[in-house]
């Protein structure tokens, strides 16, 4: 028979020794391996105490943006919902009245926004589709949920932290989308 | 027919088009801006260049606007040329400079004309990095809303609103490029067909403010087609819904009917849909009650007792067909008083004869003589009096072309040979209308002269009659207008029921056919009260008195009200005294009102938004709406569905089940014979194409999964239509269907209304398949008709008592419209029009309280004096609060 390869190998059937039959050689090899990885990092890490950092391209629960002075940056104009292939999203818009320009952005808001997270496939079209970078796919997951109406996501779950009043939240909400935007915009 | 070669393949195009309607004819997708089909055009864009060459030798070609020129026999052009090409794009990047680029706050956005264009042309990428140039924006009015910046200067607007329209507060300003259109100074845009402005603007200039009142995208929006219930000309609309709401109403194409317009009242009159006064459950005497306790008090009303039913002029066929069909023929009257009556039926028996056809809006607007006899049908028919302007003016335009030929498109240079050459148009009417400015001759008289100017007119085209008693001056105005219409072909004569004056509806039809006798070719339109009011009359009732006698006769009587609030129409008095005079009340009407407050039973009906139905409309063309939505509200049904309800009920077939569209409708042809036909009007229920139906969503309707998941996250099955072919998803067969069932118009790369162009034959032509609407007074050949001889005796004033007349106002006449705030809004107060003579008898003066005496009731209201009103006569806004139940066409008394 032809090989395939050349990387055949003839198997070695000689009988073994005495002492080869006593193992301890083979038996003290395994355990040096052993022995070794107790000095190695370990592949896993203490979830929930520790948590793994995303990679940079992971897409989670959708985030509803501010910008810098806390105004609401989406307009509801609804391309995130017609992008969406699971249909997933809903809003209704509402224009913006005098005396809260500091409350949205733009001349119309979203006064009702509401995602589907059972239906929603995480696929960040919504944010491609986005023109003012008013949603965004985060580093959070959904959570477990006891009921299925816990999984729509109104405004109130998806807001961003106000940056002003709730500095911190909104940072760690920001994720390490913050360095990569500055990443961005010093490159 | 011409034969044109583009991009080397030839094609066959019709004459005296230009090129660019020829293109887009032939399915080519050609950029444009300026141009409008029913506009013409001036050539002001430069987006639509294409490149033609002198023969086919020619290869280096030249550009030119295909606006701009006609299409010659054996014209070797080029769309796809690259100089050509590059051409669009740069004018289209030029355009975009200081456009904001606004389109997620624009409301134009996903409809837009511009964003259209700029992907067809290519231009995705913008150069242009400076400062762009700024507006500051007007306050319009509570239907428009102004946002200059977006404005690309191709002037649709102010040539809409003026030369089309004939608007005069909406104008361009300034020069270069800072042009701007606007008013002169912030206010209402006062003509009342200014809503068009938000579908002839290729941008987000305009838009409309009562849809930003709660935005929603065209993509978006659930639409079915629809039919204008606001008055009787039945102009053609589409009906959008999200979120169980009524969103807007956008125009439906009809050649023959409306075109590409449609007036204030009709577009923004759709809040009554949404309005807080809706009658939602069922009542029992004045208690709610839920469908079984309902069923078996009706059972109890119903049997037992006699039945009569009221029919009503802005309830559907099918919906008076049920009634009539509950009761009985000889049970079924019309919510309408034997004087209206009769004129109704006069009306039809016209038409019925089929010896002078109806002329429809397009038929007026080609008309080359309108005569105007009684009727104010800039107040009554709005959408007509812009046919009549269109007839004005392109008469007008023929007759200026005739020495230096022109074509007709070219806008500006027949506006420029015209001048002001205008069309042979009388108007006679009771006072001064707002289509004086533009008649060859105003005439101002009282009904009856009204009528005997008719007759004279009609004489002197055909002497038929004896004239007595006729004064000179008469004699004399009508033999000018009768030598007018004697050098036209095909005139129209438009009269209406305004007047409350058989006379006048006589003469109308003398003149027309005194002109048949003389070989021309007349048309004639009466214009009735309300949308469905010829449809009524064609069903032939009694009038509301017999009713009211035979209740006075019979003690044990249950009466079926069918969508009306009869104290509006009727004198109060008289309501009343039908009304208790009934054992029983059973009302179905979709808003409360003065009548279902007095109902025993109460039954929520469907507004035309919830449900299907049939609209006849003045010139007795049958036109379906369809059912744009399927309300939250269970109880909410139409009321043929109740009616045909308790006809089980009465029959002891009950079964639950509602019956369906197609069966009410082959049942009313069956049962009365004029008609006809109707079923024609609409596919039915069945109907399909490669087994799907026709999706009232577009396919990029968008939070199917999300819209309801906030009251139940298992997604309900979507509810199926058993009435149309039309299926309430965004699934279904995405061709061109049937032209009666356009739910929207949308084409790949056309997402504006302009998408239109790809579903008519030919560009500004026919829709494909036809036009919608079936016409039910059918033209019938044979004799020439037989003249009326009875001209009456002329008006003359009486002793302290005067003729009440009827003003109309677009805004507030109309019963549902004015739940819009907006046309609440420019609705006028009230007011009594008195002649100054008449005014300084009663020693009174503008703005002083005046009462009317009539029979039973006393109004009053403040005095205007009108210069233009004969003496003895007093006119009263029609439908404003505190004008109901009026006796029109009646003497009263005045008191100071």
């Amino acid at each position: 028979m032809q090989h395939l390869t050349n990387r055949a190998k003839p198997v070695d059937r000689k009988p073994m020794t005495a002492l080869e039959k006593l193992y301890l050689w083979n038996i003290a090899k395994g355990m040096w391996i052993t022995l070794k990885h107790i000095f190695k990092r370990k592949a896993t890490i203490n979830f929930p105490e520790q948590r793994r950092e995303f990679s940079p391209v992971f897409r989670g629960l959708q985030v509803l943006n501010r910008d810098a002075e806390g105004r609401e940056n989406c307009t509801a104009c609804g391309l995130c919902a017609v992008a969406c292939p699971a249909e997933a999203i809903t809003m209704e818009a509402a224009e913006r009245q005098p005396g809260e320009e500091h409350l949205y952005r733009e001349e119309k808001y979203a006064a009702k926004y509401e995602i589907n997270m059972l239906r929603c496939i995480f696929c960040g079209l919504c944010e491609e589709a986005c023109p003012k970078d008013a949603v965004y796919l985060s580093e959070t997951f959904a959570p477990s949920n006891y009921q299925r109406k816990g999984f729509i996501y109104g405004k109130e779950d998806l807001l961003i932290p106000h940056p002003k009043l709730e500095p911190e939240a909104y940072q760690q909400a920001l994720g390490t989308r913050a360095k990569r935007q500055e990443k961005a915009s010093s490159n | 027919m011409p034969k044109i070669f583009i991009d080397n393949t030839s094609y066959e195009v019709k004459a005296g088009k230009n090129v660019l309607e020829a293109c887009l004819t032939l399915g080519f997708d050609l950029p444009y801006f300026c141009w409008h089909p029913a506009m013409g055009s001036v050539g002001a864009c430069r987006q639509c260049a294409v490149k033609v060459y002198k023969d086919e030798n020619d290869t280096s070609g030249k550009i030119i606007m295909s606006c701009m020129e006609g299409v010659r026999d054996g014209m070797h052009l080029s769309i796809d040329d690259k100089a050509a090409k590059a051409f669009r794009e740069q004018v289209i990047e030029w355009l975009m400079t200081n456009h904001p680029h606004d389109c997620p706050v624009c409301d134009e956005g996903g409809s837009c004309h511009l964003q259209d264009m700029t992907v067809m042309t290519g231009h995705d990428y913008r150069r242009y990095d400076y400062k762009k140039r700024t507006y500051v924006n007007q306050y319009l009015g509570p239907f428009i809303h102004h946002e200059m910046n977006r404005c690309i200067q191709c002037y649709r607007c102010v040539r809409f609103y003026k030369d089309y329209a004939g608007g005069k507060d909406l104008n361009v300003f300034a020069a270069h490029n800072h042009v701007y259109f606007g008013r002169e100074k912030d206010g209402t845009l006062e003509s009342p067909f200014s809503g068009n402005l938000a579908e002839v603007c290729p941008t987000g200039v305009f838009t409309d403010k009562t849809l930003r009142q709660h935005y929603t995208r065209k993509w978006d929006l659930t639409s079915a087609p629809s039919v204008c219930q606001h008055c009787s000309v039945g102009c053609n609309t589409i009906a959008g819904e999200r979120y169980g709401g009524l969103r807007n109403i956008v125009n439906r194409y009809n050649a023959e009917v409306n075109g590409y317009f449609l007036c204030d009242r009709g577009r923004f009159g759709y809040e009554f849909v949404n309005s807080e006064n809706r009658i939602t459950k069922p009542q029992v005497m004045h208690q709610a009650v839920d469908e079984n306790a309902l069923m078996h008090h009706l059972e109890t009303v119903l049997t037992n007792h006699s039945l009569i039913g009221i029919g009503s002029p802005r309830a559907s066929m099918e919906s008076n067909f049920a009634l009539l069909d509950l009761v009985g023929k000889e049970n079924f009257f019309c919510g309408v008083y034997n004087e209206e009556m009769m004129l109704e039926r006069r009306i039809t028996d016209i038409l019925d004869s089929g010896k002078i056809p109806v002329a429809s809006l397009k038929q007026i607007e080609d008309a080359d003589a309108v005569v105007i006899l009684g009727e104010d049908i800039w107040n009554t028919a709005p959408m007509m009096a812009l046919a009549v302007r269109q007839s004005v003016m392109k008469t007008g335009g023929r007759e200026a072309t005739e020495k230096t030929p022109m074509p007709e498109w070219h806008e500006l240079a027949v506006k420029e040979l015209q001048q002001n050459t205008k069309g042979f148009m009388v108007n006679v009417t009771v006072t001064e209308t707002s289509l004086d400015e533009i008649a060859s001759l105003n005439i101002n008289a009282a009904p009856d002269d009204i009528a005997r100017l008719g007759f004279a007119i009609a004489n002197h085209i055909h002497p038929s009659l004896e004239l007595k008693n006729f004064e000179e001056a008469v004699l004399a105005k009508a033999k000018t207008i009768a030598d007018e219409l004697l050098k036209c072909s095909n005139p129209v004569i438009i009269t209406g029921t305004s007047c409350y004056n058989d006379p006048v509806l006589r003469a109308a039809f003398d003149i027309a056919a005194a002109l048949k006798a003389a070989g021309k070719a007349p048309a004639i339109a009466f214009v009735v009260p309300e949308c469905n009011s010829m449809g009524l009359a064609m069903m032939r009732g009694h009038a509301f008195d017999t009713a009211v006698r035979r209740v006075n006769r019979e003690p044990n009587v249950t009466a079926v009200i069918l969508e009306q609030d009869l104290y509006r129409n009727l004198p109060a008095g008289i309501v009343d005294e039908f009304l208790s005079k009934c054992r029983n009340i059973i009302v179905l009407d979709s808003l409360n009102n003065a009548t279902t407050e007095k109902a025993h039973v109460l039954i929520p009906a469907s507004t035309f938004a919830e449900g299907d139905g049939t609209l006849i409309s003045y010139e007795g063309r049958a036109q379906r709406y369809y059912q744009v939505y399927v309300p939250d509200n269970k109880y909410i049904r139409e009321s043929w569905k109740w009616l045909s309800r308790m006809k089980m009920i009465i029959s002891g077939k009950a079964n639950g089940h509602d019956p369906h569209h197609d069966s009410v409708i082959s049942s009313l042809e069956t049962a009365l014979r004029q008609f006809a036909g109707i079923s024609a009007a609409a596919p039915s229920s069945g109907f399909s194409i490669h087994g799907e139906q026709i999706p009232r969503e577009p396919h990029r309707y968008s939070g199917r999964t999300a819209m309801l998941a906030n009251r139940n996250v298992s997604e309900p099955k979507p509810v199926a239509d058993g009435d149309s072919p039309l299926s309430f998803t965004m699934e279904g067969y995405q061709g061109t269907p049937p032209s009666s069932a356009i739910p929207f118009f949308w084409k790949p790369g056309w997402n504006s209304p302009q998408a239109v162009n790809k579903y008519q034959q030919e560009i500004g032509g026919d829709l494909i398949g036809g036009n919608p609407g079936v016409r039910l007074f059918v033209k019938s050949s044979g004799n020439m008709p037989e003249f009326f001889k009875d001209y009456p005796e002329h008006f003359r004033e009486r002793q302290n008592k005067w003729l009440l007349l009827p003003q109309s106002h677009v805004f507030g006449s109309d019963e549902l419209s004015v739940y819009s705030a907006g046309i609440a809004g420019r609705s006028p107060e009230p007011y009594m029009g008195l002649s100054p003579v008449d005014a300084k008898m009663l020693d009174v003066t503008e703005g002083s309280q005046v009462t009317i005496k009539s029979e039973k009731e006393e109004y009053s209201f403040p005095v205007k004096i009108v210069e233009s009103l004969r003496n003895g006569i007093v006119l009263v806004s029609k439908g404003l609060p505190g004008t109901q139940g009026m006796s029109w066409g009646n003497w009263v008394e005045l008191a100071k």
